[in-house]
């Protein structure tokens, strides 16, 4: 009985690894080891929604942009759609990255032989993958900065989307409207106590972005100035984060996109020298609403190919429809 | 041996299953008081689970299933409300192999009398002396008690077990081959120890030494394939058995 | 030798050559070598990269400035409140964890049943395969929130919030590990203290965990080592305002901690800035004090098995015989016990403290008078109510998770990609990403881990080299898996041009998880009684063929345990995968290992910070990360369930 017990333990030990390896196996071989598209549901799924888009016998939930419109009107553009084939990668800013990946959904389903992956990890990284060429396209919330000049000498950014940047408090905040000086006093810690702005007594939570992100770089330039932040301001690092912290605190003030005001948050109307300016997408094209700035694309030299017809699509009227459907502003729209 | 000695561990109709497999086979033994007496037999006869029934050590079996009675001084050990660790503390044990815990030699004799609630240090002081002079280990030790007790040598650490055992201060002592694991020299210390412990304790040996069951008992049990064959004073037994099977195993002609 | 395989048959497998048993032990030197010039390099990477600060901005003003704003004009790096928010987040972690992981690991192997065992600890384990984007999730919904309400404070992003998450998130690790540690002791031990009338708590208390203390040592290390260096789920409960808690037992003040600091601002730095050298000098100041904590335990681990064996020198100092004394050896849990006090005290006043205090003091005198039937009475109840508390929280995650998550699950969701943004479509191809990622990393660190743990325990038990060795081990566990991931970017990325790669992702996963491996594996081989091999070695065979048929078959459970932990820890990783291996969509299902991958935690991740309107798909995608865990644990724990029962003596 004893003499079997090696036998059979390490029988089990091989099938433990032989179970691990053939996982690996059918992850990475099984869906096959060349490069042509494989008919599992990834391509299936995308090659299947585009035709019944384009002919119109599904009408999609986010409006009227059906194929044939759109050629008609980048015809002039020098965006050809259908055209673009290879596979480039979009790396960057996770503020952008919503804007870029259902761009990359759309143009995939104009480009049948085009493969534009999109990741997210910060306007640093898309910087640096820009630079060092891992990626074809980097996205960035903010302007180049000096350093990064300096490192990848050929690095340009073309602003792609604008974005306003929208106060907000809990639903059952009295206030409705703040004034720049007010916003100023609260994330310098000079006031820190709702009354000291106007509404009912209760302590004032404080959120912000991290010191990194260009959101926040963005604020205490136009807010703040040269005034240090409050040291107790809780920081996050994404706007997902800074409306999950402050729908549920009734004392909690904070700033996200425009693209993520919904009825769990009150949006406030910004004081600009005694008028009420409201955070909406015409007061930003008019702009009228102070708080707003550019995202950007980050390329390396010139971008060509794959890459430049992106940058091209983005550009045009269809993507910029696609970018003010996700909440953020027109760059080529004007009042 | 002219007065019959009481008796204080009794079994009646005793049969043990693990599992499927039964180990005791209506056990029925009555262990007289401050005497030794020895179980033997071949492997696997089930001595050691009747030992291991006086103090209810089968309890740490999981599928253990026990019918009949274990009395002590007449009371059914076995019994629900029977307190299990009072039980041991009187009926104590030393193992086939050494088993001293990792901890000094001081801790392990102390340890007992401490789970027992001693705390005053003299009176700890005192237990481990006599104990490890009633178990013929002081003064091997006693320059060395803070040393950990896994650095003996097995004969020490046996002694050390015996030593622990002692400090409890039980009424029996149960021995489950307590030399299997020991040189001759360790064997003779153990023996005569066992021999000078029938003043103060009652023993019970498990042993596969007939010569030392002879040597150190007072009564010898025989036990075969779970059933106790036969039961009576050393002498008697080795002399003159009563049972076939018992001559046959006692002179080596086994099957 | 040779002269006996003259006569009988030719052997099989019995090619004993030297040369190839050196060989042999070689290869195990060289893994147990990759581990330390793993974190050789990673040390030298953070340096590097970190020196221009020191030089820039010095050092003592980085380490003691009390202000961090790395942006503000002039900019600050000091990062002495962070260093003050790491410790205590991770101290308060271990007040925790501690307690409940040890009462439960004891319950585990001591009280529970057989039937109750083996369900409750794939549930803890299951704890493991949680991925820390969902701990995060939950710590800002659910904990959060509650901590906000009970204690009326303005936040309840706070230090107590860090703790809490992480005591939890480190539970599964210290329970397994001491778990294991805990059945291995022998049974002749707890034989012998029950025959002298010892009760079973006694028992437990004085034999079983004092010669189970260096595997509980190493499974606290062990999950220290995921308190510390865990990123993602403690950045989104502290609030990361970068202040030293005023006064500093103020459990409801948000703190910033090291990694978390890295989490938020490693992406969006500018590279080349002083800000991106000041992180990768505060990443250097992170895995000193690993270092430091580590050194630290090992010492007082070393201290209290000599003390517990008796391997010290006879005379006792003056802490050693408090600690020793009977009656002072409660001295720790009156300095915990004191601590709460002053804890509660800064939390509600001068009233909570002074009624905290007269708990503590009729607790102190009650409970030593205790009859032992009433105090193992006791301490068994507060187990039981440790075990409840852990499968409680267990079951409000679970809860939270599957009754938000079930309605996304459809046939579609699984075998789909995800459309607009993942709020529509499925996740097949994050499905697909995740199980090469989590395959490729055990591939990857099983063999090395192993290999490396029976080089420290076969081959050379204690010398110089395995202490640094060990050292090296302990440093990587202690490593911010953040960390793993901005070196997997820069060495394997753009050193050695995989690219962001499916392969670069496995590696740096596979790293991440290496220590777990390496110590887990330790500990089982440990176990296994030097009997068996000296059995072995003395029938002739060959110290490989012992250890290949009679001291591995035993350990298997352990190692699998470390496998078992290990996979739901690279499953559920975001931080190491964020600049390696993942995009958020492609088109195409990755056709090699140098093609990125979708992943299920960095979607999930995604959706839960920059996508709006995707809540249902965002449990439904936690939810699918978890059944994906559990159906890979499932196989692991019938696979050791078998061993268990082969194996039992």
């Amino acid at each position: 009985m004893s003499s079997n017990h090696p036998q059979i333990t390490i029988a089990m030990l091989a099938t433990a690894i032989v179970l691990i390896g053939a996982l690996l196996v059918a992850g990475c071989t099984g869906t096959g080891g060349t490069a042509t598209p494989t008919p599992t549901a990834a391509p299936t799924t995308l090659t299947t929604t585009a035709p019944t888009t384009a002919a119109g016998t599904q009408v999609t939930t986010t409006g009227t942009t059906v194929a044939p419109t759109v050629t008609a009107t980048t015809a002039g553009s020098t965006y050809i759609p259908g055209a673009s084939t290879g596979k480039i990668s979009v790396t960057g800013s996770t503020t952008v990255l919503p804007i870029a990946q259902k761009l990359a959904e759309r143009f995939m389903e104009l480009n049948k032989n085009a493969d534009v992956q999109i990741s997210g990890g910060g306007s640093g990284v898309g910087v640096q993958s820009a630079g060092e060429k891992t990626a074809e396209i980097g996205m960035s919330s903010r302007e180049l900065k000096d350093a990064e000049k300096t490192k990848y000498a050929g690095l340009k950014a073309v602003p792609m989307a604008r974005d306003g940047i929208v106060v907000i408090v809990h639903p059952s905040n009295a206030i409705t409207t703040i004034s720049l000086e007010q916003i100023k006093n609260i994330y310098t810690g000079k006031a820190v106590n709702w009354k000291d702005v106007g509404s009912k007594a209760q302590p004032i939570v404080v959120i912000g972005r991290d010191s990194a992100s260009g959101t926040r770089e963005f604020f205490t330039e136009k807010i703040l100035g040269k005034n240090a932040t409050t040291a107790s301001m809780l920081e996050k690092n994404s706007n997902g984060a800074v409306k999950s912290s402050i729908s549920p605190n009734p004392g909690a003030i904070g700033y996200v996109g425009l693209g993520y005001i919904d009825n769990s948050v009150k949006a406030l109307n910004l004081s600009v020298n005694g008028t009420e300016v409201q955070p909406t997408t015409e007061n930003v094209v008019k702009g009228t609403y102070p708080l707003a700035r550019n995202l950007y694309y980050v390329t390396n030299g010139d971008a060509t190919g794959l890459a430049k017809d992106f940058i091209d699509f983005t550009l045009s009227p269809e993507g910029q429809k696609i970018v003010e459907e996700e909440g953020f502003v027109s760059i080529t729209r004007t009042a | 041996m002219a007065t019959i000695p009481e008796q204080i561990i009794e079994t009646r109709g005793l049969n043990l299953w693990y599992g499927p497999c039964q180990a005791l086979i209506d056990v029925s033994i009555s262990v007289p008081a401050r005497r030794v007496t020895a179980l033997i037999g071949p492997s696997g006869c089930g001595k050691s689970t009747l030992l291991r029934c006086f103090n209810r050590m089968n309890d740490l079996v999981s599928d253990c299933r026990i019918e009949g009675t274990v009395s002590y001084h007449g009371t059914d050990v076995n019994d629900s409300a029977y307190d299990v660790v009072e039980l041991r503390k009187r009926v104590g044990m030393v193992f086939q192999k050494p088993n001293p815990f990792p901890k000094t030699i001081y801790d392990n004799v102390a340890y007992g009398p401490r789970v027992h609630g001693e705390k005053d240090r003299a009176k700890l002081d005192e237990i481990v002396e006599r104990s490890l002079r009633r178990a013929a280990l002081w003064d091997e030790a006693k320059d060395r008690l803070g040393d950990s007790a896994l650095g003996l040598s097995g004969g020490q650490q046996q002694r050390l077990c015996i030593a622990r055992t002692l400090a409890v201060e039980p009424d029996v002592i149960l021995m489950d081959e307590p030399c299997s694991a020991l040189d001759p020299i360790a064997t003779a210390k153990i023996e005569n120890l066992i021999d000078d412990l029938k003043e103060h304790y009652t023993v019970i040996i498990v042993t596969h030494n007939m010569q030392q069951a002879s040597r150190v008992s007072d009564y010898t049990g025989f036990m075969y394939l779970g059933e106790l064959v036969e039961f009576g004073e050393t002498l008697q037994v080795f002399e003159a058995p009563k049972e076939a099977l018992t001559e046959r195993y006692i002179t080596g002609r086994f099957g | 030798m040779n002269q006996a395989s003259s006569v009988t048959p030719p052997p099989t497998r019995m090619s004993s050559s030297p040369l190839k048993e050196t060989a042999i032990s070689i290869i195990w030197l060289l893994c147990a070598l990759f581990a330390v010039v793993t974190v050789f390099f990673i040390l030298l990477y953070l340096v590097w990269d970190g020196l221009p600060l020191f030089n820039e901005y010095g050092l003592w003003p980085f380490l003691a400035g009390v202000t961090w704003s790395p942006t503000f004009d002039p900019p600050a790096f000091g990062i002495l409140p962070l260093i003050v928010g790491t410790l205590l987040v991770t101290a308060g972690s271990m007040v925790v964890a501690v307690p409940l992981s040890i009462a439960t690991a004891i319950y585990l192997s001591e009280v529970a049943p057989y039937r109750v065992k083996v369900l409750v600890k794939p549930a803890v384990e299951l704890l493991a395969g949680i991925p820390s984007v969902v701990y995060g999730f939950f710590g800002l919904i659910v904990l959060v929130e509650w901590l906000r309400v009970t204690f009326d404070a303005p936040s309840g992003e706070s230090m107590l919030a860090g703790s809490i998450l992480l005591g939890i998130m480190a539970l599964p690790t210290i329970i397994s590990v001491s778990e294991d540690a805990i059945n291995s002791v022998p049974r002749e031990f707890r034989e012998g203290s029950l025959a002298l009338g010892a009760t079973r708590w006694q028992t437990i208390r004085q034999v079983v965990v004092p010669a189970a203390l260096s595997g509980i040592t190493a499974a606290i290390i062990l999950g220290m080592g995921r308190a510390i260096g865990e990123t993602m789920a403690v950045l989104m409960v502290t609030g990361n305002a970068a202040i030293i808690p005023s006064p500093i037992t103020n459990v409801l003040s948000p703190v910033r901690t090291l990694t978390g600091t890295l989490g938020i601002e490693m992406g969006e730095v500018a590279i080349g800035s002083l800000h991106y050298h000041a992180l990768f000098a505060l990443a250097t100041v992170l895995l000193v004090i690993t270092l430091i904590v580590n050194l630290g335990a090992s010492m007082i681990l070393k201290r209290l098995n000599a003390r517990a064996t008796g391997r010290a020198h006879a005379g006792r100092t003056v802490l050693e015989s408090i600690f020793r004394h009977p009656a002072t050896s409660a001295a720790p849990i009156a300095l915990v016990a004191l601590l709460v006090v002053a804890v509660i005290g800064s939390m509600g006043g001068p009233y909570y403290a002074g009624a905290a205090l007269l708990v503590v003091a009729v607790l102190a005198l009650v409970v030593p008078r205790l009859s032992r039937a009433r105090s193992q009475q006791l301490a068994f109840l507060l187990i039981y109510a440790a075990v409840g508390a852990v499968l409680l929280i267990l079951a409000i995650i679970l809860f939270d998770i599957i009754s938000k998550g079930l309605p996304a699950l459809s046939w579609e969701f699984l075998t789909s990609s995800p459309r607009d943004l993942g709020r529509e479509g499925g996740i097949f191809p994050a499905i697909v990403g995740t199980l090469c990622l989590v395959a490729g990393s055990i591939a990857f660190a099983l063999p090395f881990g192993v290999g490396a743990a029976i080089y420290l325990v076969e081959y050379q038990r204690d010398n110089r080299l395995t202490r640094t060795i060990r050292t090296g081990v302990d440093l990587l566990n202690g490593t911010p898996s953040i960390v793993f991931g901005l070196f997997g970017f820069a060495f394997l990325v753009l050193f050695l041009g995989f690219g962001v790669s499916m392969l670069a992702g496995q590696i740096t996963l596979g790293l991440m998880v290496l220590p777990t491996i390496i110590r887990t594996t330790e500990e089982a081989l440990k176990n296994v009684p030097q009997s068996l091999r000296e059995g072995s070695l003395a029938l002739g065979a060959t110290r490989w063929q012992t250890i290949g048929r009679v001291v591995l078959p035993p350990a298997a459970p352990g190692i699998i345990t470390g496998m078992i932990l290990s996979i739901g820890r690279a499953a559920g990783e975001t931080a190491p995968i964020l600049f390696t291996a993942v995009v958020f969509s492609q088109r195409y299902l990755p056709s090699s290992v140098f093609d990125p991958v979708m992943a299920l935690p960095y979607h999930l991740f995604i959706l839960t910070t920059n996508v709006p309107g995707s809540e249902t798909n965002k449990y439904g995608t936690a939810l699918v990360l978890i059944m994906l865990v559990v159906a890979i644990y499932a196989v692991a724990i019938v696979v050791r369930n078998r061993y268990h029962t082969t194996m039992r003596l």
